[in-house]
């Protein structure tokens, strides 16, 4: 068993180190990161705007004059995130190379407009079809431009990198202000930047995609969110996140820096449904996985171990360990737990640790085929909000939601018994044979 | 005055471990700024710190640090797992001083 974990291990380790030292990656997850406080605004006004049961409360018309006074709260934000992680991800990987951060976030945001569709198709009265010009489709800053405005990002980020250090850069004669010369050195490397992606725009109409944008969501990003909203690969992520928390590396940095533009982008075609009224299409979000599966105490769903400790645990160690994780698991923090209990390189627990979260995944993604439980409709709830609020916010306020995940907090706590009850007897006799012999030696 | 900084994913773990730490550091009568942050604010709070510490769920990030710590001329370890899930202030306050060479 020892030498098998050591192996994993020494697969495991150099994949987590890969992942989260590798600069794009990281620049991608900091990007996310700069995206989430507006994210979460949107999110918190979306909650607000579908109240329930004020639709019953109040007139027809009050309620569309409240919905649309609130609107763009979420119109600004939430849904138009990509604009918000590209400026992230332009200015963190600048930052990373040591250049001028806010033209590199600049750079990115200009980069993705220009090869964004300015047009939106408009039907008349008379059922014609016309372009109106002037705009930008909301959607492409959203969820249908999520992969073209990271790769844009990347790209832009690397070319006024590039361009920078080629010191094409006008140089002013001495005596002139730093501020004028910088801002001058700034205009070379972004007027070549912007020009490649203005000739790559003009290229890509001459296809029978017409934009950029369209090229990558058809071949990359429709391929690869239909992939990632089905159970195959919602199970290997959720088992990934669970295999690195097992050796004690943590699981969702690393599994979200690869899956969190697919959730996001799914997450966001929800919410453009919600807005319209429609049907949402996705089971699979950010949102299924942060409330459903990892955020019932944290990652494995520890909300429900501790639970089983305060109703089971006789030994010391797992008393102490329940006071302890309690407080942080209710927010879903678990660390405690993970190291205390311990869960980390434990071969007691690898078998609850990861079939639970796999029955979890089945039993959540079912409740919502079904009908039984609304779909996440695509406001992001902060990972730290307790268990119940937590599910009733993500499934667009509504009770079964926060019902889904008792349950899910009792088939977990099921699973958990056997084990959890062998480890607490475990640790009772150690200490009572310690306690014995410290006993015996006092009295000889 | 010792300045420890401690990082983990999103700062929310270690700033548990911070309180109990600054309860040792009291009881010591050591004075002490201790305060925890995420990943990615690291490298620049360094600037400010005499020692690093690291969430053992992000020893992944050792080598990454370690080039800013370098840098700034800080030393800085993994905290003990053990440790780290009893939230024990003292085992952690005390391997913080070994690093510095108290």
């Amino acid at each position: 068993m020892n030498k098998f974990m050591e192996v994993l291990e020494n697969i495991l380790m150099p994949i987590a180190d890969k992942l989260n030292n590798n600069r794009y990656l990281t620049a991608l997850r900091n990007g996310f990161m700069v995206a989430l406080p507006f994210i979460i605004f949107g999110s918190i006004f979306v909650v607000i705007a579908n109240f329930p049961f004020l639709d019953q409360w109040i007139s027809e018309s009050a309620y569309e004059a409240y919905q649309a006074a609130l609107g763009p709260a979420s119109a600004s934000t939430l849904s138009i995130m990509g604009l918000f992680v590209i400026i992230g991800i332009g200015y963190k990987l600048t930052e990373h190379y040591g250049g001028e951060s806010i033209y590199g976030g600049a750079v990115a945001l200009a980069s993705f407009l220009i090869l964004t569709p300015q047009v939106i198709d408009f039907e008349t009265a008379n059922k014609t079809v016309e372009q109106v010009g002037g705009v930008i489709p909301t959607a492409s800053l959203g969820a249908e431009g999520m992969f073209l405005g990271i790769f844009t990002a990347f790209i832009a980020a690397e070319l006024y990198r590039f361009f920078v250090e080629k010191d094409w850069t006008i140089k002013m004669p001495a005596g002139v202000p730093e501020a004028v010369s910088r801002s001058f050195s700034a205009l070379i490397p972004i007027t070549l930047t912007l020009t490649s992606f203005l000739i790559v725009r003009i290229i890509f109409s001459y296809t029978p995609f017409d934009t950029v944008q369209n090229f990558i969501y058809t071949l990359i990003q429709e391929p690869l969110t239909a992939l990632g909203s089905g159970l195959p690969a919602t199970l290997v992520a959720v088992l990934l996140i669970q295999l690195f928390w097992f050796f004690g590396l943590h699981g969702q940095i690393i599994v979200n820096s690869v899956f969190d533009p697919i959730w996001y982008a799914l997450n966001n075609q929800n919410l453009d449904a919600f807005n319209a009224g429609q049907e949402l299409p996705n089971i699979v979000t950010k949102q299924f996985i942060d409330t459903f599966i990892v955020g019932i105490g944290g990652s494995g769903m520890t909300l429900a171990v501790i639970i089983g400790i305060f109703l089971i645990g006789r030994s010391r160690q797992l008393k102490e360990l329940g006071k302890l994780g309690a407080p942080a698991g209710i927010f879903n923090v678990n660390e405690p737990v993970i190291f205390g209990l311990p869960i980390i390189m434990n071969p007691l627990v690898i078998i609850p640790w990861l079939i639970a979260p796999v029955i979890v995944t089945f039993v959540t993604y079912f409740a919502m085929a079904s009908g039984m439980v609304p779909y996440p409709n695509g406001v992001i709830v902060p990972w730290t909000t307790p268990t119940v609020l937590s599910g009733f916010l993500a499934t667009g306020n509504s009770w079964q939601g926060g019902a889904l995940q008792l349950v899910n907090i009792a088939i977990v706590f099921v699973i958990w018994w056997p084990f959890l009850k062998i480890m607490d007897k475990q640790y009772y006799e150690n200490e009572h044979s310690a306690e014995e012999e410290r006993n015996e030696s006092v009295n000889m | 005055m010792k300045h420890i900084l401690l990082a983990c994913s999103a700062g929310m773990s270690t700033s548990l471990l911070v309180s109990k730490m600054k309860e040792a550091a009291e009881a010591k009568g050591i004075e002490a700024e201790i305060w925890a942050v995420a990943q990615d604010k690291a490298p620049k709070e360094m600037e400010r710190a005499d020692v690093l510490l690291i969430g053992p769920q992000m020893r992944f990030m050792k080598k990454k640090f370690s080039k800013t710590a370098e840098e700034v001329g800080i030393p800085l370890d993994v905290i003990d797992p053990v440790s780290y899930g009893r939230v024990d202030g003292a085992a952690v306050l005390n391997k913080a001083l070994e690093l510095m060479g108290e």
